[in-house]
């Protein structure tokens, strides 16, 4: 037992075995001691509302991504039926935008794009890191019209774009708005 | 009916199990907060504990068929989590910096002045320092508030081993905080 150990007995005291008073005189003093570290514990509740949304996001994403599989056969019949229908007209192309999104992340391992324009799936669009400064890159080319977004680092941490507009989401977390 | 809210946590599992995807929003809100305190104090960081508490809630809903007991649900959730902390700390082992414990501590300076806010960031910053097992003990015991049986039960360990770690962390506490004591 070194000098800093706790004496049994007051060992005993902070597992709620004995109280203060069955301590003798002279560890009393230690007793009291050892209880003002218990009385520094910090048991305020942490509150993580977001968490419900974002579990069943990310369940959700992962439901997307097997869908369009298992649809496919019937989307294909269902574009061949349109073609059919439709007059031989040709279409009028939205407008599309090409769009670098940047992140400045040294010390992240992957970073990828999750928004509007890909269903929040956090795995569908990854940036690729250009230099040994922790600058991450993507280019998109998106239809005109407002997109919302936030980077998602290491997969698991949702960042919005430190140089873009932000809104609440409505969970607690801030989703970066692009306008085009 | 039952209203759902208090449906038992092994009807709930059985019925996500069943197909009934959505109720299982219903287990993360009624468990979510509770473990994200346990989360915060092992890792030193609320955000670190929320990014913990989601990972395991999509990693027991993709092994829920797993789950043998499906009545108790949140004791083999928890130990999902615990291994997720447990790993989360051997990655990031030198992050135990004074913003981690400022991320759990910092905020409630209102209720006992900033002596006591100081003290509770000091052992914050300490409880980083033990073991993860000490400081696991430490946390169910008295963040938690869980008996030695209690705790032995959820770690499937005996009562003389957890009062031994706990015996140990009580020294290594005293050792770091001997400037506040």
């Amino acid at each position: 037992m070194s000098g800093h150990d706790f004496h049994p007995l007051v060992k005993q005291l902070l597992d709620g075995d004995i109280t203060l008073a069955d301590l003798p005189a002279e560890l009393r003093a230690e007793g009291e001691n050892a209880l003002r570290l218990l009385a520094a514990v910090d048991r305020t509740d942490v509150s993580v509302p977001a968490v419900t949304w974002r579990v069943m996001a990310a369940l959700e994403r992962r439901r997307r991504r097997v869908l369009p599989w298992l649809l496919a056969p019937a989307l294909a019949v269902a574009a061949a039926l349109i073609l059919w229908i439709l007059p031989a007209k040709p279409a009028t192309p939205a407008a599309l935008v090409t769009v670098r999104f940047v992140l400045v992340a040294p010390e992240a391992r992957e970073v990828s794009l999750a928004g509007t324009f890909n269903q929040w799936d956090a795995h569908a669009t990854p940036l690729v890191r250009t230099g040994p400064t922790g600058v991450w890159t993507a280019t998109l080319t998106l239809p005109a019209g407002q997109h919302q977004y936030a980077f998602v680092v290491d997969g698991v941490r949702w960042v919005p774009d430190p140089g873009a507009p932000a809104v609440d989401d409505g969970f607690g977390r801030r989703n970066s708005v692009l306008t085009l | 009916m039952r209203p759902k809210s208090k449906a038992a946590d092994g009807d709930i599992v059985r019925a996500v199990l069943a197909g009934d995807r959505e109720r299982y929003a219903q287990l993360v809100e009624r468990y979510r907060d509770r473990y994200a305190r346990y989360a915060a104090r092992m890792l030193g960081s609320a955000d670190a504990a929320e990014d913990a508490v989601q990972d395991a809630f999509v990693r027991a809903y993709d092994q829920l068929a797993q789950c043998k007991d499906p009545d108790k649900f949140v004791g083999w959730f928890f130990l999902i989590l615990r291994n997720r902390c447990f790993a989360e700390r051997r990655r990031d082992r030198t992050s135990a910096s004074l913003e981690a414990a400022e991320g759990v501590a910092a905020d409630d300076r209102t209720d006992g002045g900033a002596e006591t806010a100081e003290r509770r960031r000091a052992l914050q910053l300490a409880l980083l320092e033990l073991t993860p097992d000490q400081r696991e003990v430490f946390v169910l015991k008295h963040v938690e508030g869980l008996s030695y049986g209690e705790i032995a039960e959820r770690l499937s360990t005996s009562v003389p081993s957890l009062k031994m770690r706990m015996h140990r962390a009580y020294d290594k506490l005293r050792e770091q905080l001997r400037d506040h004591t």
